[in-house]
């Protein structure tokens, strides 16, 4: 088919054949007035359009203008249509059918603009195409969508996309495409992805059985994850799981491998997922992360020969790295990543050396201790000259980050060493970090002064106004530090050239504290004069208004040159400049006052100490750090600076929530921790629950689901839930606080579930845990059972159950949340009284507010009794010790028990049951020496006898 | 002064490569091929990359390069190439890539004898012919006695001119050409109108004659000397080395020793009283987006007995035209896609005789809408015994002391080729 199109190859030679520009400008132009003229005639065939079409693409594709066309490849789209009539009567138009669908599709792709009128006209074109059967036709609407990603299309057609990734009859490579697809659409316009209300089924996909489909639907789920981390946190299980069957069971398709690492592009961004969340605290998935990872380490360390094999090795192993430091930096496994990191600092190769340093500097960011990196410190220095200008940076931000009181000297000496021949990029950077270093970890403040001052003249141009303004702060309320910085500054004033920033130092410095010295040898009034002076000619209008207020103030205590200093007012009198000129204007007549006059002593009264205030630098530095795409998950820095940037984030998280989310809410939100910081001195770290707790998931209701669960509170074992498809039993057994729960799952088809994943919401995790002893399988083979533990531990009274969300794939997406019976109850344990005993407790109680009762109506039994066995089960059911003989009513129930909880310790439980059978009511009357457990345990008791 | 020359293709094969000087490699020459040739964007033909400059001119796909490194003139170097393609051209012909490599000797030679040490010297086509030549070797007794007597000329006088010359027939020619360059607006104002004229003139005279040439009374040279303002005014004349300039000067008489053969006598331009031979009305209507028509109706200005023949009439078309629809009463016309105008070609018109062209073109719609940019309408032509400046030589006179007679031919061309312009 393609090779009879004659005339597109002879116009194709045609081109390639015109030695000139100019020819083939012609022979452009030729053919486009043909094409002009031919389409405006109409009647062409479908060949004849797929032909015409291909030279518009052509001639588009060489970088001419096209402007005709559009609507003939608006046409081709929907030409299967017609082509498929014909192909009764035509073998080949099957596949000139896809070919001319193709050539429509990539006319659209390449001749269109986001905004052009017709894509309008494509929408409909695309959407059949995305909903027929054959996936050849799905792929290329898939392309077309994510190539042109206009947001008219995001908005029309995200819902169909979506529908195609998830539909269970798409093949894979058309779920792959769908996914990067949506992604794309979510990065171009994230309002019209309702990421929160497809979370759960996006994640489910992450079982696939195809590790192409994982890779893209992770792809997809990191970035819908990080702008709704909690309905996505489904995915953190799914993450483990994945990395923990890949990494040590191996189980994945051969062509997988690349270099023998499996699948290291998943696996990266399996890791890199992981780190958007904080650390989990479920036991289970802690031990088999670590476990991943131990092997990851263990794996990898070894470097091989082939450059390929040990750059897929060391993509998984760094983002493994990082990984294991957000986690947990105590672990034994930052140990072991701490010793590899050392290696790699030092390797041949640069890249390795960058992303060692990089990931030393997240280590040294967030780590306790800094001694494991101590130890390659001499290497780290070395790194500031390497010859590529990254790994410097790379090294620069690493020493910043590890500086800590014990070796800032050292590493500022060497900073300071190596700024007189860095870069000049660097440079500012450098001298930011010096100053905050220096200020930060100073162990006298002479060698704070020695070491700014030498910053300032060493860095000069580099030095930003905050650095100068912090000294000047820092002297001014440091009072034993005024004189030996004045003698400082004043020595390096002496040298030949200085830098403007040091004069306005030592303008300021000498005007304020130029007096404390004057009596020393060598520091006369005359002399300070004579070389402050001698500086202000080679400076700019700002400066030399500093040093004529420093005059105003020597006139006050240096009475001796007052004739030099009113000299210069005078002459200064005259100059141009407006500022300059007022200032001499006013000093003068300041300075010539009569002597008796207080006004000039009360003018130049010494500076008071500046009100302590957050330094200006740290906030100057994290401004000039932008983040783009991907958020980093730390910043370089101490400890200190990374837990407060966290709060930072959960304080703008709520904020960012009700934003629409996009990527471009990331830099407001860091712009306005910036703001916060430069704030910092206001007290804004007000605790803000609001972003932690996600929502519980909304119960599965049924006729009978109340009924198995309000029975299973009390008794050990029994149906939870059934419906066609699954059916869901408990046996449980409880021990003191802890609890162990057998969840059965049993699939009632004929057809494997999968995806199969079981979560566990608990609304007060401080009262209450609840863990899986293992990661669930993810299928659940037909007809068959499967049983799964569930660690529960009672720390305090409760008195929301857990509840328990499955979910798994049997044909459609399949959710089902019910309450687990787990209750404040099951963790009691019932005790014997005799009488005595019972009524003295009762008694100690004693009544409202540990007292709760309550009377309810009960019904009787058949024959008009009461159902006392069935009372008695309830009681006992809730764990309370039955005391006969206590009551003489036979038909009341009184019992005992202790609740045992692991933090707040064993609660005693007093329970009366006073069942009136001519009233049909019923008191129930409990007391406990806590209130919550009065009030909680009658409650339970309460419902499951109403319940009847 | 020049450093360097080259000749490159339109590839940017070096065909030709002489390094005058030795400040400069051969390697000289892939910097201009880079920044050059590749370049597309290069339009300038001067181009200084730090303290190189490189001068080019092109000529039938071939580059002709000039490099230097001082603050040369920059005037010189250009005249220098083209010097060179001039004498090229009347060594073998034509000038392209082909007669370049066929003749590649001929050509190093010629631009070592006319270059030395990158100082331009003698580079007049007839001595040139005295002593590079194209056929077989002379005897050497012959050639020794030659180049004495090149010697004795190049140093003399006239060094343009060999001693004994001789005809049966003394034969003078002079061809006045003109190329009218004209710019005129949609409103039919001129917008730009000048004259670039040269004189050509073939002189098959015996012996060594002496030249005087008149031309027009109302003559006006050089714009400070205000005349009447029917007068021809002619700016920055230009003679070739054999008019004496001085006399020139005192009485405003061009007299000269004519080189034998053919040369420039002179080169003048005028912007005042410019005729406009052909006088172009278009009238071009857009209706809606889907059609222009067009009427244009071109009319002879000049005396009813001349004629301008060979008139090729280009007018645009827009962009998205489909199909043409022309109607004429003379000539032909034809829609050509390629370069997105229409072609009329009138053989003849007659002074006084005015032709009408109408069409209406069809347009296709387009997804921008681009406003048409409307570029001019371009005429090419030639009028025979006709001067657009209205320069008329007046005489010329030959004087030789063997007093023979001689005959004079005049022939006056004014022609227009792709500088005629009327906007619409």
């Amino acid at each position: 088919m393609a090779a009879n199109m004659r005339g597109l190859t002879q116009f194709i030679a045609d081109i390639r054949g015109a030695r000139v520009r100019e020819l083939e400008e012609k022979r452009i132009n030729k053919e486009m007035a043909n094409i002009r003229k031919k389409f405006k005639d109409g009647n062409l065939d479908g060949y004849q359009k797929k032909k015409y079409v291909a030279k518009i693409i052509f001639t588009y594709i060489l970088g001419y203008k096209v402007d005709i066309g559009h609507l003939e490849a608006v046409n081709l789209i929907s030409s299967s249509k017609y082509s498929e009539k014909q192909i009764v009567c035509l073998s080949f138009t099957g596949d000139g059918n896809s070919l001319a669908l193709v050539q429509g599709y990539l006319a659209v792709t390449l001749l269109m603009h986001e905004n052009s009128d017709f894509l309008r006209l494509v929408v409909n074109s695309i959407r059949k195409d995305l909903d027929e059967n054959n996936e050849v036709h799905n792929c290329l609407a898939l392309h077309a969508i994510a190539n042109v990603g206009s947001s008219e299309m995001a908005e029309a057609l995200a819902e169909d996309v979506h529908r195609l990734l998830i539909s269970p009859t798409s093949m894979t490579f058309v779920k792959k495409k769908a996914a990067l697809t949506l992604l794309r659409l979510y990065r171009k316009r994230p309002e019209v992805i309702p990421a929160v209300e497809w979370a759960l089924r996006l994640v489910s996909l992450m079982d696939d059985q195809d590790l192409g489909v994982v890779l893209c639907v992770t792809s997809l789920i990191t970035a819908l994850a990080q702008d709704h981390p909690d309905a996505f946190a489904v995915c953190y299980t799914k993450a483990v799981d994945r990395l923990h069957r890949i990494g040590i069971e191996h189980e994945y398709s051969g062509i997988y491998t690349y270099y023998k690492v499996p699948a290291p592009w998943l696996q990266v961004k399996l890791l890199r997922l992981l780190q958007y969340y904080p650390p989990t605290e479920d036991m289970t998935l802690k031990n088999v992360l670590n476990e991943t990872l131990q092997t990851i380490m263990t794996s990898s360390a070894e470097p091989s020969r082939n450059v390929q094999h040990n750059n897929a090795q060391n993509a998984v192993l760094f983002e493994a790295i990082s990984l294991a430091i957000h986690l947990d930096t105590r672990s034994p496994l930052v140990d072991t990543a701490a010793v590899l990191l050392a290696r790699f600092i030092s390797s041949k190769e640069t890249n390795v050396r960058y992303l060692g340093l990089d990931t030393m500097a997240h280590l040294a960011a967030r780590s306790e201790t800094l001694d494991p990196l101590k130890k390659h410190q001499g290497t780290i220095i070395l790194s500031l000259r390497d010859k590529d200008i990254s790994v410097r940076r790379r090294a620069l931000d690493l020493l910043y980050s590890m500086c800590d009181v014990d070796n800032s000297e050292l590493i500022v000496g060497e900073l300071l060493r190596y700024l007189k021949v860095a870069d000049y990029v660097l440079r500012e950077e450098m001298v930011l970090k010096i100053a905050i270093l220096t200020e930060k970890y100073a162990s006298s403040y002479k060698w704070y002064v020695d070491t700014i001052l030498q910053l300032i003249s060493a860095a000069g141009d580099h030095v930003g106004e905050e650095v100068w303004y912090r000294v000047v702060q820092i002297v001014t309320n440091t009072e034993d530090l005024q004189a030996y910085a004045a003698r400082v500054v004043f020595e390096y004033l002496k040298t030949p050239s200085v830098h403007e920033s040091l004069v306005k130092v030592g303008g300021y410095i000498l005007g304020e504290y130029g007096h404390l010295i004057a009596n020393e040898p060598g520091y006369s009034p005359i002399e300070q004069f004579q070389v402050l002076h001698s500086k202000s000619q080679f400076c700019v209008a700002p400066t030399r208004s500093i040093l004529l207020s420093t005059y105003i103030k020597w006139v006050n205590v240096f009475p001796e040159i007052k004739p030099q200093l009113i000299n210069i007012f005078e002459r200064y009198r005259h100059v141009l400049d407006a500022e300059l000129q007022q200032r001499a204007c006013e000093y003068y007549a300041l300075a010539c006052l009569p002597d008796d006059n207080e006004m000039l002593q009360n003018v130049c009264e010494e500076m008071p100490p500046f009100p302590p205030r957050v330094s200006g630098l740290t906030s100057r530095l994290n401004r000039k750090m932008t983040d783009t795409e991907d958020k980093r998950t730390w910043i370089h820095g101490g400890r200190e600076i990374n837990l407060e940037q966290q709060q930072m984030t959960t304080l703008v998280r709520p904020k960012q929530a009700e934003l629409p989310v996009n990527d471009s809410a990331t830099a407001s939100g860091t712009a306005d921790s910036a703001v916060l910081n430069a704030l910092a001195g206001l007290d804004l770290t007000v605790p803000s629950e609001a972003g932690e707790s996600a929502p519980a998931p909304r119960l599965t209701v049924g006729p009978s689901i109340d009924k198995w669960y309000q029975k299973l509170t009390y008794s050990a074992e029994g149906v939870l839930y059934e419906d066609v498809q699954i059916q869901i039993g408990i046996k449980s057994r409880f021990q003191g606080y802890l609890g162990q729960l057998a969840i059965y799952f049993g699939n009632k088809v004929s057809a494997p579930l999968t995806s199969f994943t079981s979560t566990i919401y608990v609304s007060d995790s401080a009262a209450l845990s609840a863990t899986f002893a293992k990661i669930p399988a993810n299928v659940l083979a037909p007809r068959t059972q499967s049983q799964q533990l569930l660690q529960v531990e009672c720390k305090k009274v409760f008195t929301c159950p857990p509840i328990l969300t499955v979910s798994f794939l049997a044909g459609a997406y399949q959710s089902i949340s019910i309450r687990l019976p787990v209750i404040v109850t099951k963790f009691s344990e019932g005790v014997k009284f005799g009488q005595a005993d019972f009524f003295e407790r009762w008694k100690l109680i004693g009544g409202f507010p540990r007292e709760a009762q309550v009377v309810f109506p009960i019904s009787l039994d058949a024959a008009g009794h009461i159902d006392l066995p069935h009372n008695r089960r309830i009681v006992s059911g809730n764990h309370f010790e039955i005391l006969d003989g206590i009551d003489p009513n036979p038909s009341n129930i009184v019992g005992a028990a202790v609740l045992h909880t692991s933090v707040e310790g064993k609660v005693g439980c007093l329970l009366r049951l006073e069942p009136n059978r001519e009233a049909k009511l019923c008191r129930l009357t409990v007391r406990s020496t806590s209130e919550e457990v009065a009030t909680a345990v009658q409650r339970l008791v309460e419902t499951a006898l109403r319940m009847e | 002064m020049i450093s360097a020359f080259f000749i490159f293709n339109q590839k940017g094969e070096v065909l030709i490569s002489r390094l005058y000087r030795t400040d400069f490699k051969r390697s000289i020459a892939d910097v201009f091929r880079i920044q050059v040739i590749s370049n597309s964007d290069v339009r300038s033909p001067i181009i200084t990359l730090g303290s190189t400059s490189f001068f080019h001119v092109r000529v039938n796909n071939l580059y002709v390069v000039a490099v230097t490194k001082t603050n040369a003139n920059a005037a010189l170097v250009f005249e220098y190439c083209y010097r060179l393609i001039s004498i090229a051209k009347s060594y073998f012909g034509k000038v392209d890539e082909e007669a370049v490599k066929n003749n590649f000797v001929l050509i190093y030679e010629l631009i070592d004898e006319i270059n030395d040490f990158g100082y331009p010297q003698n580079s007049e086509t007839d001595t040139l012919k005295s002593y590079i030549t194209t056929e077989s070797i002379m005897s050497s007794a012959y050639a020794a006695e030659e180049s004495s007597k090149i010697t004795t000329q190049a140093t003399g006088a006239t060094s343009w001119r060999r001693g004994e010359v001789k005809y049966k027939k003394n034969e003078a020619f002079v061809d006045v050409v003109e190329t009218v360059n004209l710019s005129m607006s949609a409103k039919g104002t001129a917008l730009r109108a000048d004259v670039d004229g040269h004189i050509q003139m073939r002189a098959y005279l015996s012996g060594t004659p002496e030249c005087k040439f008149g031309l027009n009374d109302k003559l006006v040279i050089d714009k400070n000397e205000r005349g009447a303002s029917d007068a021809v005014e002619l700016d920055d004349c230009r003679f070739h080395q054999c008019v004496r300039l001085n006399e020139f000067d005192a009485t405003r008489t061009i007299s000269f020793i004519p080189p034998d053969g053919e040369f420039e006598l002179m080169r003048y331009r005028c912007t005042s009283n410019v005729k406009l031979p052909l006088r172009i009305i278009p009238t071009v209507n857009e209706i809606g987006t889907t059609q222009v028509s067009y009427t244009v109706s071109v009319k002879g200005n000049f005396g009813t007995k001349l004629s301008a023949t060979n008139v090729v009439l280009k007018i645009p078309t827009p962009l998205n035209t489909t199909t043409v629809d022309c109607k004429v009463a003379s000539g032909k016309a034809k829609y050509v896609p390629a370069e997105n105008i229409v072609v009329w070609k009138i053989p003849r018109i007659q002074g006084g005789q005015e032709c009408t062209f109408t069409a209406t073109a069809d347009l296709t719609s387009t997804t921008v809408r681009q406003v048409w940019a409307r570029p001019p309408i371009d005429v090419d032509f030639q009028v025979l015994m006709f001067t657009a400046s209205g320069l008329i030589v007046r005489f010329l006179k030959v004087f030789e002391k063997n007093n023979y007679h001689s005959i004079k031919w005049v022939r006056y061309l004014t022609k227009a080729s792709g500088s005629y312009q009327i906007r619409f």
